[in-house]
């Protein structure tokens, strides 16, 4: 299914000409205009808005921007253009932040539940009689299971710290956020090679391999702009997906590599690279351990080995590997966001990383680089110690690598659902929404069964808030004053930003910090927020006394940036102090100390033939995003994405509505007949199928991929593994 | 959960039971409140600004071997035996080349 060469140069062509015709457009635009400007020019009037700074809020991103104010009304968002991480660019989503403002889904006062959970039947009521009912239910499950037993899960927001602060003066060690359903297995297999987890300099680099992350849809800045960029330039991309994303569509090539199926193309690249003796020596003998246990590893994977695997030629292969080679150190297997695919999600990523070490690329530009210093300053607490807690995290143990700051969701879950080894009983949830994001969305729902109180605060009535007994109205990030936050953007360095309100805080909104505070109060706990967030920001950046009036000018400060090549002669944090082509941790824990490739398992049920993939389009977030007003016109429903020769033998037309069927769940979804994808896959988006009734573009509104995932886990960090499900497929209505 | 095969739980067991040894024995949480409560009065604010990630565990491991020779071994000398491993745990598992590196900024 790989576009053959002469596709791939016909399409390049065609991009080419399409280039110069909007360039041709763009010149004779500027000619037309050119006249008038010899008259006199007019006197420039200030515009009839505000300008104000912030943050973007509508995925991890942060993307710098500027709000247009008209008589205290948001009626714009642009980039802000001295924001250099994004490239001056906000995307859809971030054009529709207006949209969540404004949204007439915003939760509007604290909600209590009065029928039974999941119900939705709800009563409004007075803040001060939520935050007492919040405290005196923490204190009793503090009292009756330890301070253990409550549990916090906090997204990716800027007062997300503030929840983990109050979880450790608190007393409980259970917290998760959303990365380990999203992306630890890569951070596990980077920090477990090269000691850190490394940003790509895709800005820098000529060649760049792309394996499942479709960058072009779902956007990392500067990241997604400046493939485009140096592709323009004449870098080469290459993507491995079982789709034809829109990354495939612009790249230089793309494989329609068979799921599952991406160590077994790594391995064979290592194998050219170490038998063609590819790789800088000198750089490999000096910095990276374990080239001979590679080399003796990989001996037999060769391109022709990896092609039954991947379904992508061996010619191809040994070509790619050489390509990547020449280019380098200027070139990467791009390490990739969300790595939450697999069971063996780590090793797979391990074979990533693998692959950048043998191109000598760490800490060059065009290649892998190190966290850059961003000088921030923590606030530290001195949290008090309650002796009768239990040891550790509630899902500690569970599997050999765990990032104890992060645990695993679907671990810790499980742990409730059984009540072992201690019970936990009581959940805090801000702004993340695992109803929407964790696979099995039932085993979800058995977990909240299992509890005495749960809270949550968010912006809308999320699935999850659907569930709890007590829901609080957060601010959206336009209405909010923001702690600093550092952001990396590759070779360029860190740069901070932090938000001030743009407009007043709508409804009886109020930001976490302040309830967290206000918990904190009632339980004894004040002295560990006994600040606000302005004195704050003034701790966080005591190293830069010039950055709050910088922030303040231009809406984001630029801490100094040393060049690259500083790490040069410095240890790796490994245990060699080396690039461990061979992890000794892993040798020393009974693991695969070298990715071992076993092929992806079939499905175990004839009738269930088709595994089903996830990602993203750009207008969708997930569950954040996909309820709002302006993107749900762009993206009003998912669709199931079946290829079009196995819609022939379903009988399934386009448009067809399908019942789709895992071991776990059911849905009903219209069937989006395409060349786009492998036969043996299929594809949805995220966010839909909701259940909460106070989401009204996504309730009921195609299937939930939730409903459908099974549950399973990568095996060394439990990060979830979201790749491994097959679904049956048939027409509605069909025998 | 549902699992493929027995041999990937012994791999399991066999992993869980090995990862001993990146980890150290005393309580690492019981550690952190204790290094706060006894070291960072000094480091950080007249002494170096320590954390775990300030040294490997090999590092860690010379040091505690040998701690009658830090700098600060009045200090030290009021610390209990017990203590003192909890700290060491919390040091040690949190190094700079362990699996769960502190996060600075």
């Amino acid at each position: 299914m790989s576009d053959s060469d002469t596709s791939q140069i016909s399409r390049r062509d065609f991009m080419r000409l399409a280039g110069a015709a909007a360039t041709t457009v763009a010149a004779s635009a500027m000619t037309a205009v050119a006249a008038p400007e010899a008259k006199a020019a007019p006197a420039a009037t200030a515009p009839n808005w505000e300008s104000k700074f912030s943050v973007c809020d509508m995925c991890f991103n942060r993307c710098g921007l500027i709000a247009r104010v008209e008589k205290g009304v948001i009626t714009k968002l642009d980039p802000n253009p001295k924001f250099t991480k994004s490239r001056g660019m906000l995307c859809a989503r971030g054009n529709a932040g207006v949209a969540q403002v404004y949204d007439p889904d915003r939760l509007k006062t604290p909600m209590l539940r009065v029928g039974k959970r999941g119900e939705g039947k709800w009563k409004s009521i007075s803040w001060d009689e939520a935050l007492e009912l919040a405290a005196s239910k923490m204190k009793d499950i503090a009292a009756k299971h330890t301070r253990c037993g409550m549990l916090f899960s906090a997204g990716a927001d800027m007062q997300s710290g503030f929840v983990n602060r109050f979880a450790e003066v608190f007393g409980s060690f259970n917290v998760t956020s959303h990365e380990s359903l999203c992306l630890l297995s890569g951070n596990r297999a980077f920090v477990d090679t090269f000691g850190d987890v490394p940003l790509p300099d895709v800005r820098n680099s000529k060649y760049v391999i792309l394996a499942g992350a479709n960058r072009l849809e779902a956007l990392v800045t500067p990241d997604s702009m400046d493939l485009v960029t140096i592709m323009k330039e004449g870098a080469k991309v290459v993507v491995l997906d079982p789709r034809y994303t829109k990354s495939a569509a612009l790249a230089s090539e793309w494989h329609a590599i068979r799921p599952g199926t991406d160590m077994a193309f790594m391995l064979a690249l290592a194998h050219v690279i170490i038998t063609e003796k590819l790789y800088d020596a000198k750089y490999i003998d000096e910095r990276v351990s374990g080239l001979d246990k590679l080399a003796a590893h990989v001996a037999e994977l060769t391109p022709a080995w990896a092609e039954e695997q991947t379904g992508i030629p061996a010619a191809d292969i040994a070509r790619i590997a050489r390509e990547l080679a020449a280019a380098a150190p200027a070139s990467m297997v791009y390490p990739g966001r969300r790595t939450s695919d697999y069971e063996n999600s780590t090793q797979i990523r391990r074979s990533f990383a693998i692959v950048n070490a043998l191109l000598g690329n760490y800490d060059r530009p065009g290649g892998l680089v190190p966290a850059r210093p961003a000088g921030l300053k923590k606030v530290p607490a001195e949290p008090p110690w309650y002796d009768d807690n239990p040891p550790g995290r509630v899902d500690a143990g569970s599997v050999p690598l765990l990032f104890d700051e992060e645990g695993s969701f679907v671990l810790t879950r499980d742990a409730v659902i059984k009540g072992a080894p201690y019970p936990i009983k009581g959940w805090f949830v801000y702004k993340t929404n695992p109803m929407a994001t964790a696979p099995e969305r039932q085993k979800t729902r058995e977990m909240i069964d299992k509890l005495d109180f749960m809270m949550v605060v968010d912006i809308t009535m999320s699935d999850t808030a659907w569930m709890a007994d007590l829901v609080l109205p957060a601010p959206s990030a336009m209405e909010r004053t923001d702690p600093v936050q550092a952001l990396q953007s590759g070779a360029e360095g860190a740069c901070l930003v932090w938000r001030d309100a743009v407009i007043p805080p709508l409804y009886e909104s109020r930001p976490v910090f302040d309830i967290l505070k206000a918990l904190a109060g009632k339980l004894g706990l004040g002295e560990f927020f006994d600040f606000d967030i302005p004195a704050y920001r003034l701790k966080q950046l005591a190293a830069f006394p010039e950055a709050a009036e910088i922030l303040k000018r231009d809406g984001v400060f630029y801490p100094p940036n040393p060049p690259l090549g500083g790490t040069d002669g410095q240890p790796f944090k490994t245990p060699s102090q080396k690039i461990e082509l061979y992890c000794s941790r892993y040798e020393g824990m009974g693991l695969d100390p070298l990715p071992v490739y076993a092929p992806p398992k079939a499905s175990p049920d004839a009738a269930r033939k088709f595994r089903l993939v996830a990602g993203r389009s750009a207008c969708v977030t997930q569950g954040s995003s996909t309820n709002n007003p302006l993107l749900s016109e762009f993206e009003p429903e998912n669709t199931l994405w079946l290829n079009d020769e196995a819609a022939k033998e379903l009988g399934v037309k386009q448009g067809d509505v399908v019942l789709v069927e895992s071991p776990v769940g059911k849905g009903e979804l219209k069937a989006l007949v395409t060349p786009k994808i492998r036969k043996d896959t299929v594809y949805m988006l995220s966010g839909f199928g909701s259940i909460s009734g106070g989401l009204s573009h996504t309730k009921g509104v195609g299937a939930s991929i939730v409903e459908l995932m099974e549950t399973r886990f990568d095996s060394i960090c439990g990060n979830s593994a979201i790749h491994e499900t097959f679904l049956s497929v048939k027409k509605k209505g069909a025998a | 959960m549902k699992r493929s095969s027995i041999g990937v739980i012994a791999a399991l067991i066999l992993a869980l039971a090995a990862a001993s040894l990146a980890y150290a024995e005393g309580n690492a949480r019981k550690g952190k409140f204790l290094y706060r409560q006894k070291c960072r009065t000094c480091h950080g604010t007249t002494a170096s600004d320590l954390s775990p990630s300030s040294k490997t565990q090999a590092d860690w491991k010379k040091t505690f071997a040998k701690w009658e020779g830090v700098k600060c071994v009045k200090e030290w000398k009021a610390v209990s035996e017990a203590d003192r491993a909890d700290i060491f745990a919390y040091l040690h598992d949190y190094a700079k080349d362990s699996p769960t590196p502190a996060k600075c900024n």
